[in-house]
């Protein structure tokens, strides 16, 4: 068969193929060309997309295509074909699955599950992160001189001044407006240490171990210092709430980072290429998680930790309710339904 | 995957198989493009962001909320939102035809488009994504460390076509049968005409010689004429026009 009579004999083909993608796609490809088909067709009224039509266009145009390329046709038949199946494959394949159902499946199984899955890459970022703050914590909370090791001597004020019962304290004086322009400072930061942790994965694990041991470091060194220094009640109350998201996203998204980083040391059967793919595709899910965790800890930081009017109290009773809260639906969500082990298919499995 | 089973070659064309068997040609897009549609995203990022400060700021301690929180999805955020529409493009990308793609030659998905963009920290680390860049050099599909966790693409969104329709001469028959491997250079090279400088075409024809009747003179013509007697134009009354 020469090129010009399969062009003759499927071009109709063709043609129908590319009005379905221009009308799916609802975007002009090719002005001139569009012109043309307004000028051929004036009154055309549009019919509805036939999904089962289109399937059946793309299968004929893939085999045209592979004809076309077998029997070396002229390449502007066969580029005309490559950009119809293209453009058909991506509308095919393409995703749909956004919106609400796919956000509560997300909350209420994928994201505990697969915090659950991970959970050893989760153990040693805790660590990474507890340890550290301990030992910190101690060493600033018996000789808080020991501060000056990571923070200015300015900067050991400030955490003085910001917890002290004087007029400057956190919160005292601030207003509704300066609880909303704290809760923009939190999202912004500590999502974006949250980004660092995750990401440093990449350099095999290392930035993901270096920020967490950070941020555990500094925080340790923080709780410790002011609670030698007897700001036990402004320090403690204020960071409890918020803590139980804010601390537990950081450690999950640094957990995130270090499977990333053992994706590349260690790829096992796969090309260190596919198993970061892997690994990248099921941190992601905890990385969702994480973001939606930190917002929820901006807001609590800024609007209910700061309250002044609140009993220390009632944000201990608070905090330690989210803790738990945290754990157990860490822990627990999303678990498949238990189901009795029925008589008759044990008997199969003996 | 498959473009790295292939023997090395010049160009940097990426092959995506799909479902049905077809190969996929994807153009990756080199790091020069993408950087400056990087620099055009971050002016109208900064647009943006000046639109919602001057909006922001009779708002007081609220609009400085607002500004940070605005500044954060910004720089998180704009190009997850952009690559998720129908061009999956940010503005910058759109300008120079640039476009984000799963390495299957689908459109990017969610998952994907946060994950390169996340490890957008990564790529920048230490200073003006230096080891992005550095990635995007290393290798043939210049994908820089987000593209490769994602499995994604940034690839020219148009196909440039390299060779067109076969100008128009008598259809005369060759003097003898070709093989379908001569046939198919004839019909490139007839595809090429608008393409090469008729010295050069001509320069090219006369190695096929042996194939067009005839001898001296039109070359070109000549094979331009087989060249339509082998794409089927073998007895069309209407085309007895001459190349001039």
């Amino acid at each position: 068969m020469t090129p010009r009579l399969f062009e003759a004999q499927n071009g109709p083909l063709w043609d129908e193929l590319e009005q379905a993608l221009d009308r799916a796609e609802k975007r002009p490809r090719d002005k001139s060309q569009d012109k043309e088909k307004k000028a051929a067709k004036p009154a055309g009224k549009p019919k509805p997309l036939d999904g089962a039509r289109l399937a059946e266009l793309y299968r004929r145009a893939c085999e045209h295509l592979a004809l076309s390329q077998a029997r070396a046709y002229p390449i502007h038949l066969t580029q005309r074909l490559e950009s119809l199946t293209q453009r058909a494959h991506r509308l095919i394949y393409r995703r749909h699955d956004y919106g609400v159902a796919r956000l509560r499946q997300l909350v209420l199984i994928d994201f505990p599950q697969a915090v659950r899955q991970q959970r050893w890459y989760l153990l040693a970022a805790t660590l990474l992160f507890v340890v550290p703050a301990i030992a910190m914590g101690l060493a600033c909370y018996f000789d808080p001189g020991f501060i000056l090791h990571i923070a200015s001597a300015e900067q050991a004020q400030e955490f003085d001044q910001m917890y002290s019962g004087s007029e400057r304290a956190l919160g005292r004086t601030r207003t509704a407006s300066t609880d909303w322009q704290m809760f923009g400072y939190y999202v912004m930061h500590n999502i974006g240490i949250g980004f660092q942790c995750f990401a440093g994965g990449l350099f095999l694990g290392i930035g993901s171990v270096f920020f967490i041991l950070f941020n555990g470091v500094f925080l340790g060194a923080v709780a410790g210092y002011l609670t030698g220094r007897g700001h036990v009640e402004n320090f403690w109350s204020f960071v409890v709430t918020h803590g139980a998201f804010e601390l537990t996203a950081i450690v999950l998204a640094g957990a995130a980072g270090l499977q990333l980083g053992h994706a590349l040391l260690a790829p096992g059967r796969h090309t260190r290429l596919q198993a970061l793919r892997r690994a990248a595709s099921e941190a992601i899910v905890i990385v969702y998680g994480v973001i939606g965790m930190l917002v929820i800890a901006a807001a609590i930081e800024a609007f209910w930790s700061s309250a002044r009017w609140v009993l220390p109290e009632v944000k201990y009773g608070v905090g330690g309710a989210c803790w738990l809260f945290v754990f157990a639906y860490l822990g627990w969500q999303g678990r498949p339904a238990r189901v009795s082990p029925s008589p008759a298919r044990s008997v199969h499995a003996g | 995957m498959a473009a790295e089973h292939q023997a090395v070659s010049l160009d940097t064309l990426y092959t995506a198989e799909t479902p049905e068997g077809i190969a996929l040609s994807l153009r990756p897009a080199g790091a020069a493009a993408r950087a400056l549609a990087y620099m055009v995203d971050l002016g109208v990022r900064f647009g943006l962001f000046m639109v919602v400060s001057i909006a922001a700021i009779p708002l007081g301690g609220m609009g400085q909320g607002l500004l940070l929180v605005s500044y954060f999805l910004l720089e998180w955020f704009y190009p997850v939102f952009f690559e998720l529409t129908g061009s999956g493009a940010t503005p910058g990308k759109r300008m120079f035809g640039l476009q984000v793609v799963m390495d299957s030659g689908l459109p990017v998905t969610p998952a994907a488009a946060l994950t390169r963009n996340l490890l957008r920290a990564a790529d920048f680390f230490p200073f003006l994504y230096a080891s992005g860049l550095l990635t995007m050099l290393l290798r043939r599909d210049f994908k820089r460390m987000g593209d490769l966790a994602a499995g994604t693409l940034v690839v020219y969104a148009d196909t440039v076509a390299l060779h067109g329709q076969l100008p128009d001469a008598a259809a005369t028959a060759p003097t003898r049968a070709l093989a379908p491997r001569e046939q198919a250079a004839i019909v490139a090279w007839a595809g090429r005409a608008k393409r090469l400088t008729p010295a050069r075409l001509d320069e090219l024809a006369q190695l096929a010689r042996s194939v067009t009747p005839g001898q001296g003179g039109d070359a070109t013509g000549r094979l331009l004429g087989v060249a339509q007697w082998l794409v089927g134009n073998r007895h069309d009354p209407r085309r007895t026009g001459e190349r001039p």
